[in-house]
């Protein structure tokens, strides 16, 4: 289907896949968080949700990269000596034993992620010693249904880096493939052949891994429609059990690398969504299944099955420089910049940097949000009676909204359910955008 | 009582004959009569031991022989198109070098001693005819290759399908049980070869060998001090060399 410009009725600009919406992974976005909540705040939550007890997960952040690539928003530190990692890994132990203090010693940690920068810029033994830092300040969980992961630049790992990995217990990898076509590669300085990422998916399959991803970005530079879908075609060959599409967003002022980028290279918002639909269909022609969010799994992924059936809900812990946590009712942040993370860490300190304390209305919107894009439909009766109010009543700003969006046939309405309909489908970040309250992020 | 100095020295001798070698029963001569022994035994060529890190042959070199494995150990590196050295074999006492070069006449890799080794040269010219005449020797020499190719293929499973634990408890037991066949400790013996050689041998980064062993040793499979090896629990060691897939 060409995309379409849709016009709504009304003095708000209309619906349109061009409108910058975050990917909603979480609610509310870290834009949210600000200053006023620190350490203290953080220490008194950890120690609150033991009684809740809600399953556990690390995120562990490693912001070391040997190469910048343009496009990156992640804030990484440019270096090619490993032994800055080793004091980056001392501040990581301390953080841990800071973290852990306040957190029931029974708790067991079943989903460990290590993301970045690059994981794998550490040496092997940097990654063994990371492992057992967990292990001794942690309970990790030694069954085979853990689900640990760690994202892997193809460009950074080899065989050997896997049969590491597996040693030390991850099961899950996720691959930054971003984009096959060299022209793209060149464009965000990140030449990556297709057989390193071929090479890590087979060895992958012979080490038993229980899923790899493959992540892909929408809207990068030189890209184009015809290029997304020959990247595409190459990657279903390589039949990954999950894959994520994510977005590219230009933000030079925020993420100074991207001033490389020449706003003429980006393609159009319209060329974006003929993309975003043009692999969507080829996913699904291909038995793809979407999750909901930017993620699909292949049909016989373990997943597939639990399709609408939303996330569980467990707190996050993170640790390392950027790092987000997550718990019921508190969102905090480290700091950005690695010195101001290691300065609060050497005076003893947690470094918690900025917060958000989720109230009520935070979390009606957030499962709205989690709902709209994971199941495609709202239910406000059962969302009302999950936190025991009138939904449609408290979310009466957010809905008239989203009526509008009716009139565009991007949802449709049967009595307390909305359900959004496949011309939608493409612009669910847009549509779980009226729900957010704050303005910065919409 | 005789002279120490005499029989140590008739020890030497009759050490190096087939007829008294205490490998004799799992060697090439395994089935044959006393007098046909005597025949293979004066074909092969005793060498003096190599030292530790010398070739017995390069890559390449043409293939005139095979060795039987006397004493000590050796390993065989083949270096492919790109420069870079794969360890494809280790040989205990008892076990034939060389038989991966009938066929195209050349030493496919260089096999170098991993400590004061002794072989035994047969020569493959002598042995070919010698085995026409004794259909015990050819039964045997048979069973040999035919053993080797069932390691090969073993060995090409392991570094298809397996992970790092499952590669290294494969590497015990199978030492184990190459040592407990030769008549000796199946539980306590001794590597010859180096941590890197290992890695090497079973596709491993040098660190995962490492991390491996020390948990194994913190499971109590084995105590590893230097290059001792002490199994302590063969029958767990083999489950994990056994597991299926991923943990």
């Amino acid at each position: 289907m060409p995309a379409r410009a849709f016009t709504a009725p009304g003095s708000d600009a209309p619906f349109t896949a061009a409108s910058p919406a975050p990917a909603y992974a979480f609610y509310p976005t870290p834009q949210a968080m600000g200053d006023g909540i620190g350490a203290e705040a953080y220490r008194r939550a950890l120690e609150h949700s033991n009684a809740a007890a809600r399953p556990l997960s690390l995120y562990v952040h490693l912001p070391f990269c040997q190469q910048a690539c343009y496009h990156c928003t992640r804030r990484p530190v440019t270096t090619s000596d490993t032994r800055l990692a080793e004091a980056y890994l001392s501040r990581l132990d301390r953080e841990m034993v800071l973290t852990g203090r306040h957190l029931d010693a029974r708790r067991e940690i079943r989903s460990l992620q290590w993301g970045g920068g690059t994981p794998t810029f550490l040496t092997l033994d940097q990654m063994s010693d990371l492992i057992d830092r967990l292990d001794a300040r942690f309970r990790l969980a030694g069954d085979r249904d853990r689900e640990y992961l760690i994202e892997i630049d193809p460009r950074e790992a080899d065989v050997f880096t896997l049969r590491h990995l597996e040693a030390l217990g991850f099961n899950r990898l996720s691959l930054e493939v971003l984009d096959l076509d060299p022209e793209v590669q060149r464009a965000i300085n990140r030449e990556q052949g297709r057989g390193l990422t071929e090479q890590l998916l087979d060895e992958a399959d012979r080490l038993g891994f229980a899923s790899v991803n493959l992540n892909l970005i929408l809207g990068l530079p030189r890209q184009t429609r015809d290029g997304v879908v020959a990247t595409l075609e190459q990657v279903i060959a390589m039949a990954p059990s999950r894959l994520s599409l994510f977005h590219y967003r230009h933000q030079p002022e925020r993420f100074p690398r991207q001033r490389r980028i020449p706003p003429a290279d980006l393609p159009a918002p319209q060329e974006v969504q003929a993309m975003l639909q043009a692999a969507t269909e080829r996913l699904a022609a291909a038995g793809y299944v979407h999750l909901g969010h930017d993620r699909f799994v292949r049909g016989d992924d373990r997943l597939a099955r639990a399709v609408g059936a939303g996330r569980e809900r467990h707190d996050l812990v993170g640790l390392g420089v950027m790092a987000v946590s997550r718990l019921e009712t508190l969102h905090v942040r480290n700091p950005l910049r690695l010195e101001a993370y290691e300065a609060a860490l050497d005076r003893g300190e947690l470094p918690t940097a900025v917060g958000h304390r989720l109230s009520l209305d935070d979390r009606l919107r957030s499962a709205a949000i989690e709902s709209l894009m994971c199941e495609l439909c709202l239910d406000l009766a059962a969302l009302g009676e999950a936190f025991g109010l009138d939904a449609e009543a408290h979310l009466a700003e957010p809905l008239a909204r989203l009526a509008r969006a009716e009139q565009q046939g991007l949802v449709v309405r049967q009595g307390p359910q909305w359900r959004v309909t496949p011309t939608g489908r493409p612009m669910i970040r847009q549509l779980a955008a009226t729900f957010d309250a704050y303005p910065a992020a919409r | 009582m005789s002279d120490p100095a005499t029989g140590r020295r008739r020890a030497l001798l009759n050490e190096t004959r087939c007829q008294t070698c205490s490998l004799s029963s799992l060697c090439l001569p395994l089935a044959l009569e006393v007098q046909d022994m005597d025949q293979f035994d004066a074909i092969i060529r005793r060498r003096p031991p190599l030292k530790k890190g010398e070739a017995l042959f390069r890559q390449g070199t043409p293939f005139t022989s095979v060795f039987a494995v006397r004493s000590g150990s050796l390993k065989q590196v083949t270096t492919e198109g790109s420069g870079e050295d794969q360890l494809t074999n280790f040989y205990l006492p008892s076990e034939l070098v060389g038989l991966d070069g009938i066929d195209e006449e050349r030493y496919p890799g260089t096999v170098v001693a991993l400590e004061t080794t002794t072989v035994c040269e047969i020569p493959f010219d002598r042995l070919d005819a010698l085995s026409e005449s004794l259909p015990e020797l050819r039964g045997q020499l048979y069973r040999s290759m035919s053993k080797e190719m069932r390691d090969d293929r073993r060995m090409m499973r392991l570094l298809s399908r397996k992970t790092a634990d499952q590669r290294l408890a494969t590497f015990f037991t199978s030492l184990s049980d190459r040592f407990r066949r030769r008549g000796y400790s199946p539980y306590s013996f001794r590597l010859s070869m180096s941590r890197a050689d290992i890695g090497n041998y079973l596709g491993l980064a040098v660190e995962t060998v490492s991390r491996i062993l020390s948990r194994f040793q913190s499971q109590a499979l084995v105590a590893v001090s230097g290059r001792e090896v002490n199994i302590l629990d063969l029958e767990a060691l083999i489950e994990v060399a056994e597991q299926e897939g991923c943990r």
